[in-house]
């Protein structure tokens, strides 16, 4: 049997049967293709391409660069700068000018040697592209916040699941940064958890930012997407991590705002703790500001074993004694103090079961042995919809009640007007 | 506190008059009247109409825009024919969907109906895109003619009538399916997965095998076709697994 259909990438590759395999292999094999004592064969490489490759793209994609088991051949962004900033990288890391750059992600999706593609553009895009990448036989690392509204969350389950792909979300931070938090409450000495109080910025505004004229070097139309027409102005689109203006993150149309970036990690730092990832919660309770100006309005939410999120509930109502809270107070757990038997803490995947990798070693491992990433996009979606949650009870400003099973509100027909949100065509999902 | 529309006239000029680039702090005004309208069916109607007054004076696309956005919260029966206006302009086509998509009157998918017998590329895309959304299936037949049409039609039809995942949709995507290529072919599936799908979630294994079966049996042996053909052979076995689950 020829060597590539016994290796991964023979179960792998959905379009290449082994005899055309072994009639395409070269005549002349380079001492690259054959591999070393630290870089694998070509043949055992996970191919690998970039969508969205600004801030955060550009640190994915060296993070992936930088693994011996993967062969970076592809960049996509629809700015020209940030397009021949990432070719260049992975240029200069292969020592040749092999990597392709577009500006449409449905070329480098189309590409029948990628197996995997990272993609890290504006909230926005998030659904589209992973069901497109999935569609096309891709699996995928897709950065968090993994998605824009309600119901793109089961449509990306949906996919993943129908084509077999590994997806997995993107915070790096949920293993790594609340692990103090994490151990403790997983070992049981803490008891059950009965609380969590979780502190970031609120939800994304609107835009009114006035046009500008478009720069030669960005496909405005491409940029926008799904979203709905606005003009261009540098403000509306650019990258930085602000949430407060003057960036995408900070707008309704591209992004939940500081809730849902930020609060990717938070809440999922805490999720994961309190060992919540499998649920969605149930209850939405808005407590509105008080008269006197003193109290903002903030949201609980009930989970259906009873376990209570705070986000931004007043210090002053935080009265039961914490059992343990995250660097700098971000989250607080209650528990109720009584040790309980203890549930080992999910790892990264790796060869040696160790879990010693990151989120990217972690998602390449699943790719090859075809497993669930440690943020499956299962779970990252079920944390994502508390941030989501949220962000309605604090736009309608009234409390609501959440339905898993038909991922609607219950009795709230103007809340389930803001489960999903009309895309522009053609980027319909 | 109870609706004061005279409260609203100097926010509702400067809507009038609104362009990006602006300050919008005066429409705040407008936007807490949204939520503080809630279960006030006076105010609301009166902001409705407001809100529709605004789209037949023809003001600028942000003005417009933003009346659409909170027509897509309060809008009922009586903000369909302004909105269904729109629904012919290429600027704010979309827009006009993102409001009637979201409108539960009747004469809202009729509005979108009469669109999709009218409108061409992708306008008509996003047009069967809300049908779909709205679950009309009056409208399931005109939508699976356009399976023969171009490609971009044809592939926002598959995913229309995919997203209706009824069985008449699975009917019609079956009876499309040999002759379709390429995007489409794969629409067409993927589509048909989708039926099949629900009719899992509803226990009817028979008839979801029937899909997946159908499919692995057009997708055997074609390498081009591996991917689809390996979601099939999925689909069937998660029919034999639910049926060993019984």
């Amino acid at each position: 049997m020829h060597r590539l259909s016994t290796t991964r990438r023979g179960f792998l590759r959905t379009s290449a049967t082994a005899a055309g395999a072994a009639a395409a292999a070269p005549y002349v094999i380079t001492s690259k293709a054959l591999g070393d004592a630290t870089t694998p064969p070509a043949s055992d490489r996970i191919v690998m391409g970039g969508i969205g490759i600004g801030n955060m793209g550009s640190g994915d994609q060296g993070a992936f660069l930088s693994r011996p088991d993967v062969q970076y051949v592809a960049v996509c962004d629809v700015r020209k700068s940030w397009r021949e900033k990432g070719k260049n990288k992975a240029d200069e890391k292969y020592g040749n000018k092999d990597c392709a750059a577009y500006v449409d992600f449905r070329e480098l999706l189309g590409r029948s040697d990628i197996d995997a593609v990272h993609i890290a553009t504006p909230d926005h895009w998030h659904a589209p592209m992973t069901i497109a990448a999935c569609q096309a036989g891709k699996d995928v690392y897709l950065q968090k916040p993994e998605t824009l509204t309600l119901r793109e969350g089961p449509l990306m389950v949906a996919a993943a699941r129908r084509y077999g792909r590994v997806v997995s979300g993107g915070s790096q931070r949920v293993l790594d940064d609340y692990r103090g938090i994490v151990d403790p409450c997983w070992s049981g000495e803490l008891g059950t958890l009965t609380s969590l109080d979780i502190a970031v910025g609120g939800p994304s505004m609107p835009c009114y930012l006035a046009a500008e004229p478009t720069p030669p070097d960005i496909d405005w139309d491409l940029w926008l997407g799904p979203a709905p027409w606005q003009p261009y102005n540098k403000g509306r689109c650019a990258g930085n991590y602000g949430t407060g203006g003057g960036s995408w993150r900070s707008y309704i149309d591209y992004s939940g705002g500081s809730l849902t970036d930020w609060g990717a990690h938070h809440f999922g730092g805490a999720i994961f703790a309190a060992d919540l990832r499998e649920l969605q919660p149930k209850g939405v309770a808005y407590h509105p500001a008080t008269a006197d100006g003193k109290t903002a309005a903030y949201v609980t939410l009930t989970y259906p074993n009873g376990v209570e999120l705070h986000h931004n509930r007043p210090a002053a109502l935080q009265t039961a004694p914490v059992s343990i809270e995250h660097k700098g107070g971000a989250i607080k757990i209650v528990a109720d103090g009584q040790p309980r038997a203890g549930k080992p803490v999910p790892r990264y995947r790796t060869p040696d079961g160790s879990g010693k990798t990151n989120i990217y070693g972690d998602f390449i491992e699943c790719v090859k042995q075809r497993a669930r990433p440690f943020r499956d996009i299962e779970l990252a979606i079920n944390t994502m919809t508390a941030p989501h949650l949220l962000g309605i009870a604090y736009r309608l400003q009234r409390s609501l009640e959440w339905d898993r099973a038909t991922q609607r509100f219950v009795g709230d027909e103007e809340a389930n007007r803001l489960v999903d949100r009309t895309r522009r065509e053609p980027w319909i999902l | 506190m109870a609706y004061d529309s005279a409260s609203l006239d100097a926010p509702f000029a400067a809507l009038a008059a609104f362009d990006w680039g602006q300050d919008a702090a005066p429409l705040e005004a407008i936007d807490d009247a949204v939520n503080a309208t809630h279960g006030d069916a006076n105010g609301r109607s009166d902001l409705e109409k407001r809100l529709v007054t605004i789209l037949e004076a023809g003001p600028k696309r942000a003005a417009k825009e933003y009346a659409c956005r909170k027509l897509s919260m309060i809008g009922t029966a009586t903000a369909v024919p302004a909105l269904a206006t729109l629904l012919y302009d290429a600027e704010s086509s979309h827009m006009a969907r993102f409001a009637l998509e979201r409108i539960a009157a009747p004469e809202a998918t009729a509005a979108l109906r009469t669109a999709l017998g009218m409108l061409a590329g992708g306008p008509r895309v996003g047009i069967m895109d809300s049908l779909a959304a709205r679950g009309d299936e009056e409208s399931l037949a005109t939508i699976a003619g356009l399976l023969a049409a171009d490609e971009l039609t044809a592939v926002a039809a598959a995913k229309a009538l995919g997203a209706f995942r009824s069985p008449a949709a699975a009917d019609a995507l079956a009876a499309a399916a040999p002759a379709a290529v390429g995007q489409v072919a794969a629409a067409i599936a993927d589509a048909r997965f989708e039926c099949a799908e629900e009719l899992l979630r509803q226990n009817k294994r028979t008839e979801a095998a029937a899909i997946y079966a159908a499919i692995a049996a057009a997708t055997a042996g074609k390498p081009e076709s591996r991917l689809i053909e390996l979601a099939a052979t999925r689909g069937l076995v998660a029919c034999a697994d639910a049926l060993a689950a019984t």
